[in-house]
């Protein structure tokens, strides 16, 4: 089929725009076959992206993307099942109601006369653990499977297919750490057998160990692709981080007022553990960690989004009980933005009903005249065009919408903003506006907390920077503090916790 | 379509310039129902010279008022993102009611107030059901409808209740200044259904809870409360609708409604209200409800058998859900 010279993978000048938002700008990648690839590079550097091109999920909006010397169109992932590549990703594909052994051969059964063929079914199942080392039993229910066991599965299921190439999407992410090594296991024994893998992966001591070349992706562009002896831990975030970073907002000079919420003890079983914060009036506090650190689900627990965390919380000054609806916290002056604008906007509707939606008090009837006036003249404050607060949401850029979203929820006129990602996927104009309309807030006397998988924008604009990683807070660095870089703190969003290194 | 300027029609005249593409093409499939209306108007009055006789468009309107009534409450229930398949039932429970206890206590008025808190009482089961415990809410209804139906044919020991009393009748056989009164009660519904709707909080929540479930929760919205509030509103209406066609026909039985759920949740569809929830409006019900008054009332003239009138109904419903499905595609 394929002479040893031909890359199991090759994409040219490849290319992928999300509604105006460039996720993959133009990468060059050449995987070798028979070689484990890890691709590496913070949130948002096109990883996942450039994965789906591979595998046949997206189509490229531009330049090549081969697998084994043959042209990919994209848009199918049959297309590249046929060339021998598989693709596992962080969403699992099983069925649950089958069993481990009918999920495997799903698609692919084995037959004789026309009939399921359990026994040679069974053999080649039996055969396939002996191989890969697993062990799962053939009769178990998917259901009742951890998400390892399940993975293993799916790998199984691939191999099965005469997999040649197997793309992993971050697939150590949900895996506890004695998971972590019977996965290693697996892949080392699949390269023994010749199957190329390409990973991604955010746990860098597993990338330099488990590589033969390692690539680095920054804002849609390969950085670097370079054998595994060539990298060190300090080299890859670097390269990860990048050095040009523009100055996007200014971060505000107003001095601070009282404390407005502080948090204790916050907890949510198995995701937070014994959090504290407390944020004055005119401050911003920026929290930054990996996917999966526990920041998101920090912030919703303060917002009441998260009923099942606990805590102490005062705000004002005067305690007040745990938030256990978002109406609670509402009702209380603290408000969150939403990290997925199209989780927290009604499309279809336009933008002066979503800035109302949940409010309005006892009226029974709309004003769309009076309405439509507030809404413009609070989004005028995040440099929205006022004159389009009428159109759909749906029709609105990221920029713009993330603009009706902020509008929204500073006409609660809130004590505390909690705001989630507030600058993803959006152009770089739009950035910079969003973000100083947001030093613009706390400078009117708003306690805000804003995380961003951005850290150069959080550093931009913060008075004082939560490191989090596995659902604790690993540092607590302020503005004027020499670790507050992008160096430092990724080092520290990085640590593992056993290796984390003491304070100074 | 365009849901935003359906909610406000001030939008439209607002100071933007409207996109490009929201040219033409939107525009026709926005208002495409209204010329099927035309159309088919035309074609009835063609081929049938009596169609637009006063006469023949007050029957026309008459036969269809409890469904219409009924259809109203389906749009509600549709927009949040809903479904209601018990409205037979408890059309049928609402007739039974409304003849059992106008009978037993002498009152039509006693009656009438009955079956509506019938109604009610189904309305609330099923609002709990589907947003408190959480069933789907096709399974719900379609469990909760039967139980309700079992209600009726228990109540009524599976006998029609025949009532004497000439008073029963003045809600169906009256008339207010010449316009028959089930024809004033449903333009009056539709009235203040459409304003709820359109121009009310609630009715801009509605469109909320069924447009983005998450949205409104992230809101604030008390989304589980506006769920099962629309599953209220149609218990009542559907109930009330029952008391209209008892009243018509002087009986109350639980034999009625079989195709009461069908052809609503149909009066909605092919009025243009999308299935998926969150888009749509009252106008276009009435649109969906005099599209079939029209079919069925021209089959009639026209003494085209009842099974011919099946299928084109049926096709009808087809079609508008495609074409929905199939603009939605187009968009994303």
């Amino acid at each position: 089929m394929s002479d040893t010279n031909t890359p199991a993978i090759a994409c040219r000048g490849a290319r992928k725009v999300f509604g105006g938002a460039v996720a993959v700008a133009g990468a060059d990648l050449v995987v070798r076959a028979g070689e484990v690839h890890a691709l590496v590079g913070e949130n948002g550097a096109g990883k996942s992206t450039l994965l789906g091109m591979v595998s046949g999920r997206l189509g490229a909006d531009g330049g090549t993307v081969e697998v084994f010397g043959h042209r990919m169109h994209g848009g199918n992932p049959r297309e590249s099942r046929e060339r021998g590549l598989v693709a596992v990703y962080q969403e699992l594909t099983m069925v649950p109601g089958l069993t481990a052994e009918a999920n495997v051969f799903l698609g692919q059964v084995r037959t004789r006369h026309g009939l399921l063929d359990g026994r040679a079914m069974r053999r080649r199942y039996l055969e396939l653990c002996a191989e890969l080392e697993i062990d799962v039993p053939p009769t178990a229910l998917a259901r009742d499977l951890s998400v390892s066991q399940q993975q293993m599965l799916e790998i199984m299921r691939g191999i099965e297919s005469n997999g040649r190439v197997l793309v992993l999407d971050e697939p150590t992410a949900a895996l506890a750490e004695h998971e972590r090594d019977t996965l290693y296991r697996i892949l080392r024994r699949l390269t023994a057998r010749g199957t190329t893998i390409v990973f991604v992966s955010h746990n860098l001591d597993e990338v330099l160990d488990l590589s033969d070349t390692i690539t680095v992706l920054r804002d849609g562009h390969v950085v670097r692709s370079a054998p595994r002896g060539e990298w060190t831990k300090p080299t890859l975030i670097e390269h990860m981080v990048g050095r040009t970073v523009d100055r996007l907002a200014e971060r505000g000079t107003h001095p601070f007022g009282a404390e407005v919420l502080a948090a204790r003890g916050v907890r949510l079983p198995g995701v937070l553990h014994d959090i504290d914060v407390t944020v004055r009036a005119g401050e911003i506090v920026g929290l930054w960690g990996l996917v999966g650190s526990g920041r998101t689900t920090f912030l919703r627990s303060l917002a009441g989004a998260e009923p099942a965390s606990s805590g102490e919380l005062r705000l004002l000054g005067e305690p007040v009980p745990w938030p256990r609806s978002v109406r609670q916290a509402v009702g209380r002056g603290v408000v969150m933005v939403p990290e997925s604008r199209k989780q927290a906007l009604v499309l279809g509707m336009d933008g002066t009903s979503n800035y109302w939606l949940g409010r309005g008090g006892r009226r029974i009837f709309l004003d769309r005249r009076t309405e439509r006036v507030e809404a413009g003249e609070t989004a005028d404050f995040f440099a929205f065009k006022r004159s389009r607060i009428g159109e759909p949401v749906r029709n609105l850029s990221g920029g713009n919408q993330q603009k009706v979203l902020l509008a929204k929820w500073a006409g609660h006129e809130p004590d505390v903003f909690l705001i989630d990602e507030p600058t993803r996927g959006i152009d770089i104009g739009a950035k910079a506006e969003v973000l100083t309309s947001l030093v613009r807030l706390a400078a009117e006397g708003a306690a805000v907390v804003v995380t961003s998988s951005e850290l150069e924008e959080v550093l931009a604009i913060a008075n004082r920077l939560l490191v989090f990683a596995h659902g604790s807070v690993v540092r607590e660095i302020p503005s004027d503090d020499p670790e507050f870089n992008v160096d430092a703190v990724v080092r520290h969003g990085f640590s593992t916790g056993e290796t984390h290194e003491p304070v100074h | 379509m365009n849901p935003s300027t359906e909610l406000s029609p001030a939008g439209a005249v607002a100071a933007v310039p409207a996109p490009e593409r929201a040219s033409l093409a939107p525009l026709a499939s926005r208002f495409a129902m209204i010329a099927v209306l035309i159309g088919l108007v035309v074609l009835a009055s063609i081929l049938y010279p009596g169609f637009l006789a006063p006469a023949n468009l007050r029957d026309l309107l008459l036969q269809n008022t409890a469904v219409g009534i009924v259809a109203l409450g389906m749009t509600f229930v549709i927009i949040s993102g809903g479904f209601d398949l018990s409205v037979g039932a408890t059309y049928a429970l609402g007739a039974t009611v409304s003849a059992g206890v106008a009978i037993s206590t002498g009152s039509p008025v006693a009656g009438i107030v009955a079956a509506v808190l019938a109604g009610l009482v189904c309305g609330v089961a099923n609002g709990i059901l589907v947003a408190r415990v959480g069933i789907n809410p096709f399974v719900a209804t379609l469990g909760s409808a039967s139980v309700i139906s079992g209600v009726a044919y228990l109540y009524s020991s599976s006998a029609p209740f025949i009532v004497s009393d000439a008073d029963f009748k003045i809600l169906a056989r009256s008339s207010v200044a010449g316009v028959p009164t089930p024809i004033l009660v449903l333009v009056v519904t539709f009235v203040i259904g459409g304003i709820a709707l359109a121009m009310t909080r609630y009715g801009r929540n509605i469109y909320a809870v069924g447009g983005n479930h998450e949205a409104g929760w992230l809101s604030g919205l008390r989304v589980k409360d506006l769920t099962a509030s629309v599953y209220v509103l149609t218990g009542v209406l559907a109930a009330f609708a029952g008391t209209i066609d008892a009243s018509r026909l002087g009986v109350g039985q639980a034999d009625v409604g079989a195709n009461i759920a069908l052809d609503a949740i149909a009066i909605v569809i092919v009025g243009g209200t999308s299935l998926r929830g969150g888009e749509g409006a009252v106008w276009r019900s009435a649109v969906g409800l005099l599209i079939f008054a029209t079919l069925t009332n021209l089959f009639y003239s026209l003494n085209l058998s009842q099974n011919w009138q099946l299928i084109a109904k049926g096709t009808i419903v087809l079609l508008a859900v495609a074409l929905d499905s199939w603009s939605r595609n187009r968009r994303s």
